[in-house]
């Protein structure tokens, strides 16, 4: 992995970026609704007048191509201006927000990953076991269930039947003021729900993979080999087997890595997590569009480090893929 | 005495859609300390079965020992445990497979896989066993072994591979080594070379050598006795060189009328009519009665024994009554 290769992908992930600002600044454009009438409703009334002020005020009534050079200068110079309706600056109405939603989407990666992968390669042992066929069912139920529903499920579950995780937010009130562990165990807490919701569908998809391509690496030569010199089940299975049948799984997580922030949206609003999710949800109903572009200008950002990320990983994987480009 | 490796009986199933069939069919066959067998016969005649046999590596199920025994050094290796059979596979009897492109785990370096089976049976430093393996590299005749010893599969030819394969095969000193078509996917010379250090290492080391193969010539050059299978069974067996200059069964002789003589001013490749049958579609009779010019009524009821004839046993109803 040369140097030389890194910076060119850096160069695309950066140009990919101007792209994706360029293409939501015009598509936010195209959707219906006036901003200013959303501004001068929250002051109470709209005359021509207070409109063309505020469309002065705030350069929408310059033409669009104008305000979109003057957008990404701004962007350029890391200013992605003004909420219209917190009044205060987007990047810092996302910076106090972004970190409970990397968090949440991160565990949510983890988790699905994790076991996914490994109730996968259980299921893979025995292809005709009772295992195997739970995970079958198990999968198609987590890619048919929608979010939401699964979210409001847990809800009902765990704030009526079994009250042991909190249901909402991301802190309790009365620990605000308690040490940093016990802060920490507090999040985790609410975490675990959210986390999971979030986890489920992909969760299913993993285990699914990861029991298709282990089945079929379980049945290459090499593995054979490691049997033939004496390997246990357990190193043919996790060492051998896992590491090879580990590259699709690597490639389907990047690209997943995008639906997750997109689940993570639906999960923030159903827990009443204190994320980019509610930021988004409120900023699009008010026709906020410096902070809808924030949103969106932020989740990309995500989405092209998640996908750097795997292409490096699939390389450190698959020594076959080092030291070409 | 008896044999460092002696199968005797041997019987093994598959279930398969069109019900159990049978694999191998009584088949018995042994091996002395230092001694190479060559067990000869087309695709598909249980050759690497029996192999895959005594290294307990049967993909079971489908696949099942349905009777028989397999003793090694007097174990039986049929009713030995899955843990007993993971202590011996590796370090007491090792195989060497027919495809070096695909045998070695692409992820992990060679230095490294041969270095696993090293540290698996024996007590040593992962730091020893990596150096142990830069030696059993340079031993099998790889150049720069230190720096090869790091490469990944991919960066090596075929030959190479092979020769990776023999170092992580011996790597323990097995007592048996079974090489299932070492030299099918190399080029012609590189086959001689690899046959040279398989002779090299049964001197260096007294392995018992089970060698299969299609092949007459490489039984001609590395064995000392043969086994010729079809169908599961074992048809002729005797010592090499009576096999090859004097075979009796029809198959046998059809095998050798095979291999293409350079000089001779012929100009197409012979070849035995026909194929091996479906084992699913074998009847009471010879296996081979269909592709035989020697067939007799009896060929089509009774399957023929191994039993001695002139100097070897043979299964052959024609040989057995004089008619070839």
């Amino acid at each position: 992995m040369t140097p030389s290769y890194l910076l060119r992908r850096l160069f695309y992930g950066l140009l990919l970026m101007l792209g994706v600002v360029v293409l939501n600044f015009l598509l936010i454009r195209l959707a219906p609704g006036d901003p200013a009438v959303v501004i001068a409703g929250e002051m109470g009334g709209a005359d021509e007048a207070l409109l063309a002020a505020i469309r002065a005020d705030y350069g929408l009534d310059k033409p669009v191509l104008t305000q979109l050079g003057i957008y990404i200068g701004n962007v350029l110079q890391g200013d992605l201006g003004q909420s219209f309706f917190f009044n205060q600056p987007v990047a810092t109405l996302i910076g106090d927000r972004i970190g409970p939603t990397i968090l949440l989407v991160l565990c949510a990666q983890v988790l699905s990953i994790l076991l996914g992968v490994f109730l996968g390669v259980i299921a893979a042992r025995k292809p005709n076991g009772v295992l195997s066929g739970f995970v079958s069912v198990f999968a198609t139920i987590g890619y048919a269930v929608p979010v939401f529903w699964t979210g409001i499920m847990l809800i009902i579950l765990f704030a009526s039947v079994f009250p042991i995780f909190p249901v909402e937010g991301m802190q309790s009130v009365r620990l605000r003021d308690a040490g940093f562990m016990i802060r920490a165990l507090d999040v985790a807490h609410h975490l675990v729900l959210p986390a999971f919701t979030l986890a489920l569908i992909y969760l299913a998809q993993y285990a699914r993979l990861s029991r298709a391509s282990m089945l079929e690496v379980l049945g290459s030569d090499y593995i054979r080999t490691a049997r033939a010199k004496g390997a246990s089940e357990r190193s043919v299975l996790f060492k051998h087997a896992l590491r090879n049948a580990s590259l699709p799984i690597l490639t389907v997580a990047g690209l997943q890595f995008g639906n997750l922030i997109s689940g993570a949206l639906l999960v923030e609003t159903v827990f009443n997590w204190p994320g980019m999710g509610r930021l988004a949800f409120d900023s699009i109903l008010r026709r906020d569009y410096p902070t809808i572009m924030g949103v969106l200008f932020f989740a990309s950002a995500m989405v092209v480090v998640a996908n750097l990320l795997t292409d490096l990983s699939y390389r450190l994987a698959d020594p076959r893929l080092r030291g070409k480009s | 005495m008896s044999a460092l490796l002696q199968i005797e009986d041997l019987r093994v199933t598959f279930n398969t859609r069109y019900g159990p069939v049978t694999a191998l069919d009584s088949v018995s066959l042994s091996v002395n300390a230092g001694e190479t067998l060559g067990v000869v016969g087309e695709s598909g005649c249980g050759k690497s079965i029996t192999a895959l046999s005594v290294m307990g590596l049967i993909p079971s199920p489908p696949g099942k020992i349905a009777g028989g025994a397999i003793r090694l050094a007097g174990e039986d290796l049929t009713q030995a445990s899955e843990a007993r059979m993971r202590a011996l596979r590796g370090a007491e009897m090792a195989m060497i497979f027919q495809e070096p492109m695909t045998s070695l785990n692409p992820v992990f370096t060679v230095g490294d896989q041969i270095a696993e089976a090293i540290m698996l049976h024996q007590k040593v430093s992962a730091d020893q066993a990596f150096r142990d393996a830069v030696a059993l590299l340079d031993r099998v005749g790889i150049p720069s072994p230190d720096r090869r010893a790091r490469d990944y599969p991919h960066q090596l030819s075929g030959g190479m591979r092979q020769r990776v394969m023999i170092a992580m095969a011996v790597s323990c000193r097995p007592k048996v080594l079974i090489a299932d078509e070492p030299t099918t996917a190399l080029d012609v010379t590189v086959q001689a070379q690899i046959f040279d250090l398989l002779n090299e290492i049964q001197r260096d080391f007294g392995a018992a050598i089970i060698l299969i193969t299609h092949d007459m010539g490489a039984i001609s050059e590395m064995a000392d006795r043969v086994a010729v299978m079809y169908a599961g069974r074992v048809i002729e067996q005797g010592r090499a060189d009576d096999v090859l200059d004097l075979p009796q069964h029809p198959y046998t002789r059809g095998l050798i009328s095979c291999i293409p003589a350079l000089g001779k001013g012929e100009d197409t490749l012979r070849e035995i009519p026909g194929v091996v049958p479906p084992l699913h579609m074998l009847g009471a009779g010879c296996a081979f009665a269909d592709r035989c010019a020697y067939r007799a009524p009896r060929c089509d009821s009774e399957k023929p024994q191994l039993q001695a004839h002139g100097h070897h046993p043979v299964a052959c109803h024609a040989v057995e009554e004089g008619r070839i």
